[in-house]
């Protein structure tokens, strides 16, 4: 069957139209049940709503906000056992990134769960989209901003988006594409797999005719935001030492919010929330003795270090940590620098590859042999 | 300032903390010192189960708590007592070098060697070798960061 089809776009309403094909998914019982962002009832935020009523569907799906982790959302629903029904769940492209790396973990459970993945505009934080300071909302905000092609929007978005180069959604099953398209006009429905060939074969849909378009847009947008993300991390990494890097965290209040967002971080009890580093009285003192003093709460900037080199690999660069930290510590700085080098030295990919193991559990016997020798 | 600056550095004994397995390393040390080998006392030893079982919070925590240098030593590649555990070890210093030097910090104090339980010579040597090398690197610039 052909895999890519359009969905002709009635009055410029991109919205609708996504909801309409959704809700026909519902109502046929190809899903019986489907995650996607939904305005709350004040409508100054989206949140991810698990909608099994299709007469209430009203959803946002091209919304420029992650409120949470969408993929820890699927873990948080499979990972004690399977769905038996078909659950269709819209993501970002980060957010399945995230979903494949915590089914590597075995956080999340894949069986019958259709992951639907939409080409990503961006996002902005929170607080920049509740209270948005432009006359038009949001999503009609970066909607025209993208039909016009203009990068007004930019300046609202998170700093992990503005350098992200993986706006397209890989090992989706069902792709929702704007790139390369006239939205007024169509949007993309690609399938991808064979779950989701088997969803859309028997809907009446137009054929996708521009591939080569949608394919130099995409290759056009990807290679602008590496050279962004380079020079980001250039930027940040230039002048780093121990100097700039202990003052990074002063703001840090060890509320480890970073953590409790961050879609790869998924133990139950962390290490850092632990008993391990308590000590007796004593113990303070003579810390204190060592080096005349020390600030309280400590350990802050251990928390952080050890807290990347057990997540680092997996990080999809999404962000979450940043837009969670009360104190708006610019944690993409060095989370992105360090997640770059790192995969590359182990040549990994997160949320690339479905069989590829992470790179700490496995290993080989002829690699890096100068490191214990000398 | 500078005559005092050379003064301490004159003076300055690294302090180093060492990760040794129980099946090798450790022994190897052990034999060093059965063997009456001399080596530089600049080392705190802690035993381990298996140079896999050092997680880098460890590391992590040795260094910022001020130590100078942290040595991490197992069984020869193919020689684990639990078969793999050393090739985890070195993917994970792998890893932690990586994101130290990253963040401009210092990734020549941490090291990783493969001292077997009849090498006590190699065991002295390594040490002699590391602390003349975490000596010309100084003292460790984090161990006087109270802001951590």
């Amino acid at each position: 069957m052909v895999k890519q089809k359009i969905l002709e776009v009635k009055n410029s309403d991109v919205t609708g139209t996504v909801n309409d094909f959704l809700k026909n998914l519902l109502k046929s019982g190809k899903i019986s049940a489907l995650l996607v962002s939904q305005s709350v009832p004040s409508r100054k935020v989206v949140f991810p709503v698990l909608i099994s009523d299709p007469d209430k569907l009203d959803a946002k799906v091209f919304a420029p906000l992650l409120p949470a982790s969408t993929s820890k959302i699927v873990s948080k629903i499979t990972k004690f056992q399977p769905s038996d029904k078909p659950l269709g769940v819209v993501l970002h492209p980060c957010q399945i990134r995230a979903l494949i790396e915590l089914v590597k973990l075995n956080q999340a459970n894949l069986n019958n769960i259709i992951i639907i993945g939409v080409d990503c505009l961006g996002t902005f934080s929170l607080n920049t989209y509740a209270d948005f300071p432009e006359k038009k909302n949001p999503i009609d905000f970066i909607l025209d901003d993208f039909k016009s092609n203009s990068d007004k929007s930019e300046q609202f978005l998170r700093s992990a988006c503005v350098v992200c180069n993986q706006p397209v959604p890989i090992n989706a099953d069902i792709i929702i594409g704007l790139f390369g398209m006239d939205i007024n006009k169509e949007i993309l429905i690609e399938a991808v797999s064979d779950s989701g060939i088997k969803i859309l074969e028997d809907l009446k849909l137009d054929t996708f005719k521009d591939v080569k378009k949608r394919e130099k847009y995409i290759e056009d947008l990807i290679g602008n935001r590496t050279k962004k993300l380079a020079a980001f991390i250039k930027d940040k990494t230039g002048n780093i030492d121990i100097e700039s890097l202990t003052s990074f965290f002063d703001k840090c209040v060890n509320c480890h919010n970073c953590m409790n967002v961050c879609p790869i971080c998924y133990c139950r009890e962390c290490l850092f929330d632990s008993s391990v580093f308590d000590a007796e009285a004593n113990k303070y003192v003579k810390k204190s003795e060592s080096k005349g003093l020390f600030k309280l709460p400590n350990d802050s900037l251990l928390f952080h270090l050890g807290r990347m080199n057990h997540m680092i690999l997996s990080c999809v660069k999404c962000g979450l940590c940043e837009q969670g930290c009360p104190m708006n510590i610019a944690l993409m700085d060095v989370f992105i620098p360090a997640a770059e080098n790192a995969q590359k030295e182990f040549k990994y990919q997160p949320g690339k590859n479905r069989d590829e193991k992470v790179p700490m559990v496995v290993y080989r016997e002829d690699e890096y042999v100068e490191v214990g020798e000398k | 300032m500078n005559d005092e600056k050379k003064d301490i550095e004159k003076d300055f004994e690294p302090k180093i903390v060492g990760f040794l397995c129980n099946w090798c390393s450790y022994a190897g040390a052990d034999l060093a010192g059965t063997s009456r080998i001399q080596y530089p006392p600049n080392i705190r030893i802690i035993r381990v189960m298996c140079s896999g079982s050092v997680d880098s919070m460890y590391i992590l925590r040795a260094l910022l708590e001020g130590a100078d240098g942290v040595f991490v030593g197992g069984c020869h590649p193919g020689d684990c007592h639990y078969i793999d555990g050393n090739y985890k070890a070195r993917r994970r210093m792998v890893l932690l070098q990586n994101i130290l030097a990253t963040l401009g910090l210092e990734k020549e104090r941490v090291w990783i060697r493969w001292i077997s339980a009849s090498e006590g010579q190699k065991f002295a040597d390594t040490m002699k070798e590391m602390t003349e090398a975490i000596k010309k690197l100084g003292p460790n610039p984090i161990s006087k960061k109270w802001n951590i």
